[in-house]
């Protein structure tokens, strides 16, 4: 039997779902591979949901809602119209073909254009043949596909760091002891001679902190409200104090507009940056092209803008240009090759600064969107939801991929949706407080907590 | 010794990956792990040490225990219990370890655990003793040695000219029985301790033995919330470790392939859990038993050094291999041998 | 290596619903007869010992069995729906299969409890493991002294085994005394935490021993009340909870300091608590 796609629909009540059956009562012919779910709203279509719906094997998915100025929730279509590309770009560039996730907008009276659409919707998928999506463990491609790790080698200059570690003590021990902040956050150097994260709580403790070109942790990852818990019946606690480097302090702006924290709550030690050292000691992709060298947001400056850097392609930046020049079939085999060694251990979110959530979408007791073992299909589906959902919000500071165990190249998945965003929407996360463009708020007024 | 060549020992690797399962350290994306390969070419020749110990051939990151037929006429359990025998290669001295200190809690005390216990029977362990410790080891400081072979089946020391090996055990002998080899009068050349080894950056002084530390005074010290403050809760240190086993199980449902009737299958699955996350003592309710991560570090370096060996009868052994794998992957430089320095003050 | 005839730890016998009763509002009895084996394995279970119950397809969870051998041949199990697994045998009615995997933990000490005094405090869910110590010793009345029996809920429509109470209260020697946080209209008993209503039924330490199941926050107060009053830590018995997830002691999840809570309890005396290096809490 010649294969036939299963299409699952998402129609929204209002006007496509009742398009559908205006296409049925003027006997217009649909085809039967589509299977109708009715939601209330082409919005209420999350990224997760089309994500399994492709983890569970439909071949292709259509979303149709209210045609744009005519959504009965007023802009829940335009959540659907924004979000919905960007998810198709995520979708493309690890494998699947764009062509089988389709949002178009059909009007309850256009019954001719619901069976239009679905037509030209079921001859696509089908021309595009049965969905390689859904992996059988038993096929995962020989991982013969490697990609060294992303250091690239050029070297890093030396800079003076005496000034500003001395800066930095200052500054630290006068918030101490003026009893202004509860405790700085700062970087030290360990007994193995590796720089690292620094709490300092008394003036004396503030001669530990340093600054060097190993100091590429962020440090505003310690500020989220899964860091500190809320302590009941005990008075807002003082403020604390972080030394930001420029990327750092783009964070800071994501997690204000978050409501994470309120700005009193937190000082800022601004520290201007010439670039920050990777393992091997060669200068971090990240920084190669960098030339946001001064901190967007600070309570306190150190240090001197540097000379800015010429603007040339990173290696992350050829590797993404190069896999979108791949057919899809070879995109999905360079990423399963690359989610194969994950273990799911979770570092690369719990080092990110913006994962927030209480309980991890993919990490729920009751597996809803993900089951919970260590397989193909459930490692990718965490892997790309964490991208979307850091899409507009990512920073770049490229701590989830230095905390992976394993050498997975996340920064190409970051990296990839920042790119969309911004050829979208002209944002870049964290350069004003404002959200990313594709979250949403839900009152105009932010609250406290 | 027994010597033999790098050839005559990669001719004999061969042979075995033709006859079952040949793990050996393997380079992907620059990391090395121990995989399955199909020759010793495969094999990271002159490897220090892998990212993860060789503990996922014994309890997989992801097992199905039984799978679940439902159907009108009730309810069927169908056991999974694993097949296939497999050799190890390159298991350093602290892996080993790390296998006799799980076969502490899932062999020697009941219930067996029938899963690791056919794994455990199925795999032979081919050692690679260390030539030199590196900067992060300290097996010295927890009972070990660079070139312990107590717990290994076979054991390969690197030699000018090739390895020296011995067979430890009956398995070890009959895997060896058809090794072709010659023999000669040197000694085994001892191992290189690097002069960062065990020492956790401190040359005067070196990491003190766990057991001589009396752990049940320490619980309530200051030290714990302070230098776990840098702490992610991020479990990669679990999950590298030889000997960290807490695990979850669920149901999960089996896909079935669309346009068969829903077949109603479902697997129950074993899947590592670490005591660092969270929620992992969220009990029915929504209360959290250590909730904070103070508290969670604290557990997880008492249950090495002084729960686990209590539970299961260790001896005066820990549960610490001191193979240094968590003191490299800990993103923000938390780091056991520093606490052990500290604590053992 | 052989194989011997041996019943793998991890797979649970099948046990076929013969009753599901509402007990409360989201909590209900499933009373279990036990086919392939299982008999045989739960011919001879002791109050306070508990037993994971699956239900395939959503997985399996820990639950005291409530009831005794004796008043059998099938194994009672409380259960309040809270998560997924208690939802999924929500979901159950007669008729249905279970799986049940036990008896595992250790018991309360029934035969040292001979000749003493019992006062038995239960919170909620948490008179479900007390049930079967109050069954023996009505089977067994004559080899106890006085049965005391405290029961509380948040809510009247969350007291359990309601329909149980006249049996107790009518045994020789028994008292009954319930209370709830918070009463309706048809209310009649008392008003207040079991703390308050410990204080006011004031039991005598003398040749006494208690039993307090509940939510930790509840044991806590309790057992702190209780040791003002008098009663001597090895005497006051309580069963804790730490989600457990084998009951085996394998997968290590339940420990409180050196000690596991499937293996070396759920029960516990308060000399013994005091002596674990974790909180419960």
């Amino acid at each position: 039997m010649a294969y036939e796609p299963r299409i699952i629909a998402y129609l929204c009540t209002w006007c496509s779902y009742t398009g559908a059956d205006t296409a049925g009562i003027a006997r217009l012919k649909s085809p039967a591979n589509i299977r109708d779910i009715r939601v209330p709203c082409s919005g209420r279509v999350s990224p997760e949901l089309v994500m399994r719906t492709f983890d569970q094997g439909a071949d292709g998915v259509l979303i149709l809602g209210c045609h744009v100025g005519e959504c009965h929730y007023e802009t829940g279509n335009h959540r659907a119209a924004k979000r919905l590309p960007i998810l198709r770009a995520l979708m493309s560039y690890a494998g699947l073909e764009p062509e089988r996730l389709r949002l178009d907008w059909v009007s309850a009276s256009e019954g001719e254009r619901f069976s239009r659409i679905a037509n030209e919707f079921v001859d696509t998928v089908r021309a595009l043949g049965p969905v390689k999506w859904r992996v059988p463990s038993e096929e995962i491609p020989a991982m013969t596909r490697q990609f060294a790790a992303i250091c690239g080698d050029v070297p890093l200059g030396e800079y003076d760091c005496a000034a500003k570690t001395d800066a930095i003590r200052a500054k630290a021990k006068e918030l101490l002891t003026s009893g202004a902040v509860g405790y700085v956050v700062g970087y030290e150097v360990g007994p193995r001679g590796r720089t690292r994260p620094s709490f300092a709580n008394t003036p004396e403790e503030a001669d530990k902190l340093v600054w060097n070109p190993d100091c590429t942790y962020n440090l505003t990852t310690y500020l989220g409200k899964k860091r500190r818990p809320a302590i009941k019946g005990i008075e807002q606690p003082k403020p604390v104090a972080v030394v930001v480097k420029p990327c750092d302090s783009r964070a800071i702006n994501v997690l204000l507009t978050e409501n994470q924290f309120p700005r009193e709550q937190v000082y800022l030690i601004g520290v201007t940056c010439e670039g920050t050292r990777h393992d091997h000691g060669a200068l971090q992709v990240r920084c190669q092209t960098c030339n946001d060298r001064v901190p967007v947001v600070y309570d306190t400056l150190i240090g001197e803008p540097p000379a800015p850097v010429p603007e040339y392609p990173t290696p992350v930046a050829l590797k993404i240009a190069g896999l979108e020049k791949e057919t899809p079939a070879e995109r999905m085999e360079f990423w399963l090759s690359q989610f194969d060694r994950c273990i799911r251990c979770y570092a690369c979110r719990q080092a990110c600064p913006m994962c927030n959530c209480p309980v991890c979408l993919y990490e729920r007791d009751d597996s809803l969107w993900i089951g919970m073992g260590v397989n193909m299909n459930e490692k990718r589906a965490f892997h790309l939801g964490r991208a979307y959902h850091l899409a507009g919000r990512c920073v770049g500071c490229n701590e989830c991929e230095r905390a992976c165990p394993m050498n997975i190249p996340i920064s190409l998945l970051n990296m990839k949706m920042a790119q969309e965003i911004e050829a979208a929407f002209g944002h870049r996360a964290g350069m004003e407080p404002v959200p990313s463009p594709i979250v949403t708020v839900l009152s105009g007024e932010y609250k406290e907590g | 010794m027994n010597l033999i060549t790098q050839a005559q020992l990669a001719e004999w690797l061969d042979g075995l990956a033709r006859q079952r399962t040949l793990i050996a350290p393997h380079e992907v994306a620059g990391i090395l792990l121990y995989r399955p390969v199909e020759s010793s070419q495969e094999i990271a020749w002159g490897f220090g040490r892998t990212v993860m110990s060789v503990k996922e051939a014994f309890f997989p990151p992801t097992e199905r225990l039984l799978t679940i037929q439902k159907s009108d006429g009730g309810i069927e359990l169908i056991e999974n219990l694993p097949e296939g025998e497999q050799v190890i290669f390159g298991v350093r001295p602290c892996d080993a370890r790390g296998v006799k200190i799980l076969d502490a809690l899932f062999l020697n005390k009941e219930p067996v655990d029938p899963y690791y216990a056919r794994r455990r029977a199925n795999t032979t362990l081919v050692g690679l003793a260390c030539k030199e410790m590196g900067p992060t080891c300290f097996c010295t400081s927890v009972g070990g040695a660079p070139d312990e072979a107590s717990d290994m089946d076979v054991m390969l020391y690197e030699v000018e000219g090739g390895y020296a090996f011995e067979a430890v055990t009956d398995k070890g002998k009959a895997l060896v029985s058809n090794l072709q080899f010659t023999s000669d009068d040197r000694d085994r050349p001892a191992p290189i301790i690097n002069p960062q080894s065990a020492t956790c950056g401190e040359r005067s002084r070196t990491i003190p033995n766990p057991q001589s530390i009396s752990w049940p005074a320490h619980f309530t010290s200051e030290y714990w919330p302070r230098m776990s403050e840098r702490c992610l809760s991020c479990r990669a240190c679990t999950y590298v470790c030889p000997t960290c086993r807490c695990f979850i199980i669920r149901d999960e449902v089996l896909p079935y392939t669309p346009g068969e009737p829903a077949a109603g299958a479902f697997e129950r699955i074993r899947c590592w859990d670490s005591c660092e996350g969270e929620n992992y003592r969220r009990i029915a309710g929504g209360h959290r038993q250590r909730a904070e991560k103070s508290e969670r570090l604290r557990n997880r370096f008492f249950c090495k050094f002084y729960y686990y060996p209590e539970q299961y009868g260790l001896g005066t052994a820990s549960a610490c291999t001191g193979c240094g794998r968590c003191v490299d992957v800990c993103p923000v430089g938390v780091d056991i041998t520093e606490m052990l320095m500290e604590v053992g003050r | 290596m052989t194989d011997t005839i041996y019943h793998n730890p991890m797979k649970p016998y099948l046990g076929k619903l013969v009753a599901v009763k509402d007990l409360a509002t989201e909590i209900k009895l499933f009373r279990v007869e036990l086919m392939n084996g299982g008999n045989e394995a739960f011919s001879a279970y002791q109050p306070g010992q508990f037993a994971f119950v699956s239900a395939f397809g959503f997985g399996e969870a820990p639950f005291g069995i409530a009831n005794t051998p004796q008043r059998g041949p099938c194994v009672d199990f409380a259960v309040n729906r809270l998560g997924s697994v208690t939802t999924g045998l929500h979901e159950l009615g007669e008729g249905d299969i279970v799986g049940v995997r036990g008896p595992l933990g250790n018991c309360f000490p029934m035969d040292q409890f001979k000749g003493k005094n019992l006062i038995v405090l239960g919170g909620g869910i948490g008179g479900a493991p007390l049930r079967p110590v109050i069954q023996t010793v009505l089977d067994h009345r004559a080899d106890y002294g006085r049965l005391t029996i405290l029961w509380a809920a948040r809510l009247p429509s969350l007291l359990v085994f309601t329909d149980e109470y006249d049996e107790w209260r009518a045994a020789p020697d028994t008292d009954l005394h319930l209370t709830v946080d918070q009463a309706d209209e048809k209310w009649d008993h008392n008003v207040g935490l079991i703390t308050q209503l410990l204080e006011k039924v004031a039991p005598s330490p003398e040749n006494a021993v208690t039993i307090t199941c509940g939510p930790p926050i509840m044991i806590y107060y309790v057992t702190r009340m209780l040791a003002q009053m008098g009663f001597a830590l090895k005497d006051t018995y309580v069963t804790l909870e730490a989600r457990m997830h084998c009951g085996l002691g394998k997968c290590g999840r339940c420990n409180l300091g050196s000690k596991l809570v499937c293996v070396d309890g759920p029960v516990f005396n308060m000399a013994q608590v005091g002596e674990l290096m974790e909180t419960f809490l």
